[in-house]
């Protein structure tokens, strides 16, 4: 029989507000242990939650950048569950009114045709400590962190709209795009500051029952999340074909060994509405004012680019899909540079030269206008591609201005006629066999005709003019 | 004697405090209440050597208007019943002109009868609940307790009011507790509810309708009015009341603060054996039936909320036609003091659920309802924000 499998999502991301979600202490889970907490965040008794103004402004630009419908009412329960990592005994979290209802995201399938996957609701909670277990020395211990504690979280729950690790993927990859663009979080499932859960099942191809779904946890990177999907679809077929049924349960993907293994029983508790957290109204006017905070999204951002700028789709799809990217290819071409050369020269030269050096577009020192400022050279003739790549380098050394490196490093291009003249003379008189080839029909004899003039050059010679001036005196 | 009373004594209280609207005013507290660097162990084992870390909101104005923090007193279990608490002796033994007293159920209203004070369980949202530790967050608030009116309204005074650090206080219009006898002369109109007389025995019901006339020489008007829900007033309680206690308690393992279980096998049973000695009767059996509702019956919290919704209305259609509602404050069978099961407490609490269900103010008042014998309490339950006129309605009747 041939089977197919439903998949739905469940996505934890960590929203990068300055506080956390119910107190001023800073949102900082990296820090050193204990450092960023209060009477809050500790959940000691008498302390009463103070829900962030910025944490609902975060989390409303992600349900805007997903396509949500942000509810006019939401409230937080307390998710009713003791675990050490959760010493008040319940989580705050919106179980009976998220915060945003009914999204999508538009992703290419295998086939190559657009798909619409649906999410189902997203709510906002609460992150909770972190524990370390000591498992070294006489007594293994368990310590607790409570940086992590109360930190902004939105959960983002899908339909089971997909039907292969392949769409998965991909969703994770537009969610990603959408919400780094509205600036609410940078989506990294290796740093955890975004945590994918998979909800799997399978049934016979061409049939809609929802069979037993099996959740698998502890994926860190969106590779994982693929390959687990992947095991976790053959083991549920395997587990058919031998008579077993599939058990509603959890599973822990292990990354050395690339399998899927069951772990505790998940204990759900209730979810009592908390009196002591206010309930959240959305105006029409806040929600205004969220909705003009959003930026260009990437697909309106790509088909403006190709209108605008005369991109291939490829290209703007490319330049678009992060907003650092987007908005620096943006301003290059603001000044003055070509499109086509902007696009081309960030995605062959600049950023690789970024990955190797493991900066970002924001933290770089190449900001736009050096960039550009070198482009417009190599645009204007003044320098090579070759003496381009070579200041490229320099320019993530060094503060000087491109021309300035031009300078010192003597690349300024001689497109100088009367100066390349005279050597190209040189080369000719050295060269007799190679320009007897050119003139026998040896037409590779000029490529190394121009390589020798180069090279007299320094490479600085502008190469087009060489052969200009080639072909004028060997007559072809 | 004082050290029976207090849990703590601040040991050495300024003669005088602060110039302000308080000074010299001696208050006593419930080891509930956080002040900073006192113990605060809100009558708990489960919170045994919890001191607190920031003082609570209340704390702080009293501290800022002058009051004298004489210490805080014995008290009952995380302010459920008032078994073992003393905090009303604190003010008639002279130790303190004003007590506050956690109210969750009309426990000061109870304990200011007993000891034949004054009490004042305000509006529910008007006083900050930061550094409150109780058990039921959406009941419990400060109830003040006092010889006499005049000393309960300037602590209301300086302890109500917006705190921008409890996101919890409803928005809603402090009422000004300055009022004098001419512009408090408001409550004119009193009813008496048949469906509370059908919950009374025969003496209580007598004692009440002979202080009833009392109202009525001072020149109220009584209206007979019916309110049929009256009675959903002690389920609604005890099913809200205990499903947030559950949720609440939840957070009292044992392990930063409070008593800790030896010897366990692992983590968990750690957790389950702290609790288990560290909570006594009858918080214990309220946390089960709180826990009851949350895993097995959640419905039927799910119902309570709605009906205690219905509630508030009822009562707010009540007060178009009345200023305030007349119910004895506690019941001679069934004394608070000796309540040690959860159906003990809400018998002898029973009278003053209605205030704690809807959060409306009440008033308890002394020497009204007395046969010279017992003395029940005069309870006046007003619309939503009339703390004050409560409070001279009082004053007025026993001028």
């Amino acid at each position: 029989m041939e089977y197919e499998s439903v998949i739905g999502l469940e996505i934890h991301v960590e929203l990068n507000c300055a506080t956390k979600m119910f107190c001023d202490c800073p949102n900082r889970p990296g820090d050193e242990p204990n450092q960023n907490t209060c009477p809050i965040c500790l959940w000691f008794p008498g302390a009463i939650p103070k829900f962030s103004r910025e944490a609902l402004e975060k989390a409303s630009m992600v349900c805007l950048g997903l396509n949500c419908q942000i509810q006019e009412r939401s409230a937080f329960d307390q998710k009713v569950y003791y675990y050490p990592d959760l010493p008040k005994g319940f989580q705050l979290s919106q179980a009976h009114r998220p915060l945003a209802r009914n999204g999508w995201l538009d992703i290419t399938g295998q086939d190559g045709k657009t798909k619409k996957l649906r999410i189902h609701h997203i709510h906002m909670e609460e992150d909770v400590a972190k524990l370390v277990h000591e498992t070294e020395g006489r007594t293994p211990i368990s310590l607790v962190d409570f940086n992590r504690a109360g930190a902004p979280l939105v959960e983002i729950v899908t339909e089971p709209d997909m039907r292969s690790p392949y769409d998965a993927m991909e969703f994770i990859r537009a969610l990603r795009t959408q919400i780094r663009y509205v600036g609410s979080s940078d989506c990294s499932m290796e740093s955890g500051t975004m945590r994918v859960d998979a909800n799997i099942s399978i049934r016979p191809k061409g049939t809609d029952q929802m069979n037993t779904k099996v959740e698998v946890k502890n994926m860190n990177s969106i590779r994982h999340l693929g390959d687990a999907i992947t095991y976790e679809i053959q083991r549920q077929i395997a587990c058919l074909q031998g008579g077993e049924p599939i058990v509603l349960h959890t599973r822990l993907w292990d990354p050395e060994k690339k399998v899927t293994t069951a772990m505790r029983g998940k204990f759900s508790g209730p979810c009592v509405p908390d009196p002591a957290v206010a309930q959240i109204l959305v105006s029409q006017a806040w929600l205004n004012e969220m909705q003009a905070r959003l930026p260009e999204m990437p697909a309106q951002k790509a088909d403006r680019f190709i209108r605008q700028f005369g991109l291939t789709r490829e290209e703007a799809v490319m330049m678009s899909a992060e907003r650092d990217l987007s908005e620096y290819v943006e301003a290059v071409i603001n000044h003055g540079i070509k499109p086509k050369t902007a696009t081309h020269w960030l995605a062959t030269q600049f950023l690789p030269a970024l990955r190797e050096r493991r900066q970002t577009i924001v933290d770089t020192t190449v900001k736009p206008d050096r960039f550009a400022g070198l482009l417009s050279m190599l645009e204007r003739d003044e320098i090579n591609a070759n003496a381009a790549r070579e200041v490229l380098n320099q320019l993530f050394e060094r503060d000087d201005s491109p021309a300035e490196l031009v300078e010192k490093a003597g690349v300024r291009q001689i497109s100088d006629a009367s100066a390349l003249e005279g050597l190209i003379e040189k080369v000719l008189v050295a060269n007799v066999s190679a320009v007897a080839d050119f003139r026998n029909g040896v037409s590779k004899a000029m490529g190394f005709l121009i390589g020798q003039a180069m090279q007299a050059s320094g490479g600085k010679a502008n190469p087009k003019l060489i052969r200009e001036i080639l072909t004028k005196k060997l007559g072809a | 004697m004082p050290s029976d009373i207090f849990s703590y004594r601040e040991p050495s209280p300024s003669s005088r405090g602060k110039d302000g609207a308080l000074s010299g005013m001696k208050m006593a507290l419930q080891p509930n209440m956080s002040v900073r660097g006192w113990p605060t162990e809100a009558g708990s084992m489960a919170l045994r050597r919890f001191v607190a870390l920031e003082n609570a909101t209340v704390v702080e104005r009293l501290k800022e208007a002058g009051a004298i923090l004489v210490g805080s007193t014995r008290m009952s279990e995380l302010g459920f019943g008032l078994a073992g608490d003393l905090t009303a002796s604190a003010v008639s033994e002279g130790h303190a002109d004003c007590a506050l007293i956690t109210d969750t159920m009309g426990e000061s209203l109870v304990a200011a009868s007993i000891a034949g004070l004054w009490a004042l369980k305000p509006t529910y949202g008007i006083i900050s609940r930061l550094g409150l530790i109780g058990l039921v967050p959406s009941m419990e608030c400060y109830g003040a307790v006092a010889m006499k009116p005049q000393d309960i309204a300037p602590v209301m005074k300086v302890i109500a009011g917006r705190d921008e650090n409890d996101f919890s206080m409803p928005d809603l219009a402090i009422p000004d507790f300055r009022l004098d006898g001419k512009k408090g002369n408001t409550i004119k109109t009193i009813a008496v509810l048949k469906e509370c007389l059908d919950l009374l025995s025969d003496d209580e019901a007598a004692l009440f309708r002979s202080g009833l006339s009392r109202l009525e020489q001072a020149g109220f008007s009584l209206q007979e009015e019916s309110m049929e829900e009256f009675g959903l007033f002690r389920t609604v309680h005890q099913v809200v009341g205990s499903v947030e206690a559950s949720s609440s308690a939840g957070k009292y393992d044992g392990v930063r603060y409070g008593h800790r279980a030896s010897a366990a096998k692992n983590w968990n049973e750690m957790y389950l054996k702290s609790r288990a000695e560290s909570f006594g009767m009858p918080v214990k059996a309220y946390l089960f039936q709180g826990a009851y509702f949350q895993f097995e019956n959640f419905d039927a919290f799910e119902d309570a909320c709605r009906i205690r919704a219905r509630l508030v209305k009822a009562m707010d259609d009540l007060f178009t036609r009345v200023d305030a509602i007349a119910i004895p404050t506690r019941r001679k069978k069934h004394p608070a003091e000796k309540a040690l099961s959860v159906t003990q407490v809400y018998d002898a609490f029973l009278l003053t659920l209605a205030a704690s269900v809807t959060g409306l103010p009440a008033l308890q008042v002394p020497g009204v309802m007395s046969d010279g014998d017992f003395d029940s309490g005069l309870q006046l339950v007003g619309r939503r924000l009339s703390d004050p006129h409560l409070l001279s309605a009082g004053a007025r009747l026993r001028r």
